[in-house]
């Protein structure tokens, strides 16, 4: 399939003709001083000037929190009502390149043997529509983690900026399905529509993926004191994980009555506490940096020996979100030697 | 099933008080067909609800050779345990399993076994016991080193007292030193020291150790003394877990998941791992 | 800042080499020199990483609490402190939580920091700086072992002036549908991160009341029931005590304004009882301690 362009006009169209037709337009909006993914139903609140939105659209496939089932105890005992997973058809626009990469990460996790269906039956539905990025910040990092804004992994169609819209390249078989569904919206690229060039992040010398992961892979680094060192300053909040585009963990809860009420899966964060903690008093994970050192290796070496994908798609959200700035990619420099 | 996380319900039929706060249920599915297919294999687990308070894991800790039925048994820890606690017979609770992998009994055809266990590792001991025990013919000696902190501490005592009458075992029971009572008959020391001292042959034996972090780890090093290779060595480990299928990313031990490369691995494995449990 | 840095680097050295600490938590530069993030100094001879500058914002008083115990076994701190870290230092002294002789407390003189690192440009200029700076009053430490810096001769206003207070008087103005409409809409976008409480020196709890399930207080759940019991809790659990530091909200990923919720309660709780924590490492807050006149109108 070659080239199709979309105009702003023709964006604000398709955002309604999607609405309209029962799918959900999820686009980059400002809200409480910050761009956040969000449900939009027209192009008005839609912001193009941003680096990254604060939250990764993980959560459109993966939300925060959801029901599984209601239970109610009776005098037949206990009955349980399934909740159907709402699949609607979701776009998701101005992902950024580096992030797209990260539903395959998750894809991989939720179905590695047992096959989650709470996650599953929406990322079936989900576009990814990435606009390739033309400004980065100082926490940018995808070129360190070999994509760029160039990649297209992830991407079902890849938007390109020109001056009045964008030039849509479709990449995957839902992306061409996609821009074939929607045709309307989509037209020849017209004369003097030029994509605008795309910024190409700083490569952070000193990480060398390939040595980091050796490092990783060895039992005997895991007690390095410099794990303590270079990251006892962690506070052990959740931001970096809530909003990590690839962190995947969650709890399972239960909240009402004994008479009835619902059971939660809720994202979980491996950097707090009690995450770990055993009924019995014992933590295997007792102190900060075991817990820090448990992400980064998820990161490193987990998602890329176990899963054979990507653990971190040099996003920098967990950097920018940090409260005492612990750069993640210092870590991956000093764990490179 | 579509939904990984449903579980199924399943009725309390017989209630054991153990200690004063260690209960055993036996429990059979409500559903008829399920009571008669359902399988699983020796050292599985599974995640038990308390409805309105949540899941635990604990391990299958009836034999898989006793069919319609299983049994748990827990200790009144948290939330979900407590409210275990509270039920009766005829109540209903969840059930989501089994999970996980198993101890290769299979391989372990004409040989000797040692069992050795700590206060509630019983359990997922027990189930390899009874399982070897309904088919003695296929192996060899049984013997089990069992210990607590106190008297009051041993789990199954019904079952202990049966296995140290049958002449086809030999129960080393023990309790931690002050634990004893005036008529304890049994020995008074730690689990490791005991065993180290019972001089168990280790040709043609395979050990199966379960107990908490500390017990295993001395374990270990009194086997080796006794001249078990670590190939020999087969234990449970217990991480947390919540999802017990892999995804919710609590019970990993570096790269490897408890809950499905796991709960059952040998010494040899147990000392290749990152130190995460 | 040049020279506070040096005398900084010195007293630090100093205290390292006789071993009067055994570590020195302060602030250094990241990689890029863009940014301030935590450090802990044990060699003397990296002393010379400490920096000090408008960027220092964060309180590093979170480091002295118990939940660090991994910072607690390297050995008696020195600490690099704001007048208004000291502040949550000396509630930490008040409530037990450390001994007044087990911490070394570099006192230094502040002429302001940034509300948020990323709003820095080339200088500190008043609208970046956050409310709590405009108002501050320890500008030259008030608890300390040594001060590192030139007295400042800033004079906070007599009212307190700035934002919060403007938008505390506002929200005391709506009905009380607003009010709740106004703190639905801010809570409902919590992602209950925990940041608020992981940064905050006062919530040293190893156990806090989220984590406690038996019964369950709060439902871990990020929708908006659960959001509004944890941010109502924690509001509560810091009356009388707050010293309106401001980590929290600068923590906050989704920007709730906690800053307006701790300063209320600050003002309430210096109309009822004339007090305000932070000040006196000798005076109990008043919540942990009872008096025979202590005013009784909030039973109704």
């Amino acid at each position: 399939m070659t080239d199709r362009y979309i105009s702003k006009e023709s964006l604000g169209t398709l955002i309604t003709t999607v609405n309209k037709s029962g799918g959900r337009f999820v686009a980059p909006v400002l809200d409480a001083r910050q761009v956040v993914y969000k449900e939009v139903a027209s192009i008005e609140p839609v912001v193009d000037d941003y680096i990254l939105p604060r939250n990764s659209y993980k959560e459109v496939a993966f939300p925060q929190t959801e029901v599984i089932y209601k239970y109610e105890l009776n005098r037949a005992g206990v009955t349980i009502d399934p909740v159907e997973i709402e699949a609607r058809e979701t776009i998701v626009f101005g992902a950024r390149p580096c992030e797209a990469a990260s539903l395959a990460s998750l894809n991989s996790v939720f179905t590695w043997d047992f096959i989650d269906e709470t996650y599953t039956k929406r990322e079936e539905r989900v576009v990814v529509l990435s606009v390739g990025c033309i400004n980065a910040d100082d926490e940018c990092f995808c070129t360190t983690v070999n994509l760029s804004p160039k990649s297209t992994t992830g991407s079902d169609v890849a938007l390109y900026e020109t001056d009045n819209g964008y030039i849509a390249t479709p990449i995957t078989d839902k992306g061409k399905a996609f821009v074939k569904t929607y045709s309307a919206s989509f037209a020849d690229t017209p004369k003097g529509e030029k994509r605008k060039e795309l910024i190409d992040p700083e490569k952070i010398e000193g990480v060398d993926l390939t040595k980091l992961g050796e490092t990783l892979a060895k039992t005997e680094n895991y007690d390095n004191p410099k794990w303590a060192e270079l990251t006892r300053k962690c506070c052990g909040c959740g931001a970096c994980t809530y909003s990590c585009p690839t962190c995947h963990c969650f709890d399972i809860t239960d909240e009402g009555t004994a008479f009835e009420g619902e059971r939660r899966k809720n994202w979980d964060a491996c950097q707090f506490d009690h995450f770990t903690l055993h009924a019995s008093g014992h933590n295997p994970r007792d102190t900060q940096y075991k817990r820090y050192r448990n992400r980064f290796m998820c990161k490193f070496h987990i998602y890329p020996t176990k899963f054979n994908s990507t653990g971190c798609v040099g996003c920098g959200r967990c950097i920018r979100v940090c409260p005492v700035r612990l750069d993640i990619t210092e870590l991956m420099e000093a764990m490179s030697k | 099933m579509s939904n990984l996380y449903i579980p199924h319900l399943v009725t309390i039929e017989d209630i054991y008080e153990e200690t004063s706060d260690i209960r055993s249920f036996k429990l059979v599915f409500k559903d008829k067909e399920l009571r008669e297919t359902f399988e699983f294999k020796t050292g599985q687990f599974g995640l038990y609800s308390a409805f309105g308070l949540g899941e635990s894991t604990f391990c299958l800790a009836s034999s898989p050779t006793r069919k319609g039925y299983i049994q748990c048994t827990f200790r009144k820890t948290g939330r979900v345990t407590n409210g275990l606690g509270e039920l009766s017979i005829g109540d209903t609770m969840g059930f989501r399993g089994p999970y996980g992998n198993h101890f290769p009994i299979e391989e372990w055809k004409g040989k000797n076994i040692l069992f050795i266990a700590g206060g509630i590792a019983l359990p997922p001991v027990r189930s390899v016991i009874w399982n070897i025990l309904d088919r003695h013919e296929d192996f060899g000696n049984v013997t089990i080193v069992y210990g607590a902190k106190t008297v009051a501490d041993l789990v199954y005592k019904e079952e202990l007292r049966h296995w140290d009458e049958r002449p086809d075992i030999k129960l080393i029971q023990t309790v931690d030193p002050g634990g004893e009572t005036d008529d304890w008959q049994g020995k008074v020391g730690f689990v490791p020291t005991v065993l180290e001292e019972s001089k168990v042959k280790a040709e043609n034996t395979i050990a199966v150790v379960c107990g908490p972090p500390i017990m295993i780890k001395f374990c270990l090093g009194a086997l080796g003394k006794l001249g078990f290779s670590d190939d020999a060595v087969f234990t449970t480990l217990e991480n947390k877990m919540k999802c017990g299928v892999g995804k919710c990313g609590r019970c990993n031990v570096g790269d490897i998941y408890i809950c499905k490369e796991g709960p059952v691995y040998t010494a040899t494995q147990i000392k290749t791992m990152f130190a995460d449990f | 800042m040049g020279k506070m840095e040096k005398e900084l680097r010195e007293k630090a050295k100093e205290l390292l080499e006789s071993g009067e600490v055994a570590v020195v938590i302060g602030y250094g530069f990241n990689r890029r020199k863009t940014r301030v993030t935590p450090v802990f100094i044990t060699d003397p001879a990296e002393t010379d990483k400490l920096v000090f500058n408008a960027l220092c914002v964060n309180n590093l008083s979170i480091y002295l609490t118990r939940k660090y115990k991994d910072v607690q076994r390297i050995g008696r701190p020195a600490i690099v402190a704001k007048g208004c870290d000291i502040k949550n230092i000396v509630v930490l002294i008040t409530e037990g939580q450390v001994k007044r002789e087990d911490v070394y407390i570099i006192g230094m003189t502040c002429e302001g920091v940034a509300y948020k690192q990323e709003l820095l440009k080339e200088k500190l200029v008043p609208e970046i700086m956050p409310v709590k700076c405009h108002n501050c009053d320890v500008r030259n430490p008030h608890v300390t072992d040594t001060v590192i810096g030139e007295k400042s001769d800033f004079t906070p206003p007599e009212e307190p002036t700035g934002m919060v207070f403007d938008k505390i008087k506002q929200i005391e103005s709506m009905t009380a549908t607003e009010r709740w409409d106004f703190w639905n809409e801010h809570f409902t976008r919590c992602i209950k991160c925990y940041a608020c409480r992981q940064l905050c020196s006062l919530c040293y709890c190893e156990q806090c009341i989220t984590e406690k399930n038996m019964p369950q207080w709060i439902e871990t759940s990020a929708h908006p029931r659960g959001n509004l019991a944890w941010n109502l809790i924690r509001a509560m659990h810091l009356a009388g005590r707050c010293t309106f530091c401001g980590e929290c909200e600068r923590g906050c990923p989704v920007n709730i304004p906690l800053n307006l919720v701790n300063q209320k309660l600050v003002l309430t709780v210096k109309n009822a009882f004339d007090f305000e924590s932070g000040y006196d490492e000798n005076v109990h807050p008043p919540m942990i301690v009872f008096k025979e006149d202590d005013k009784e109108s909030f039973i109704k």
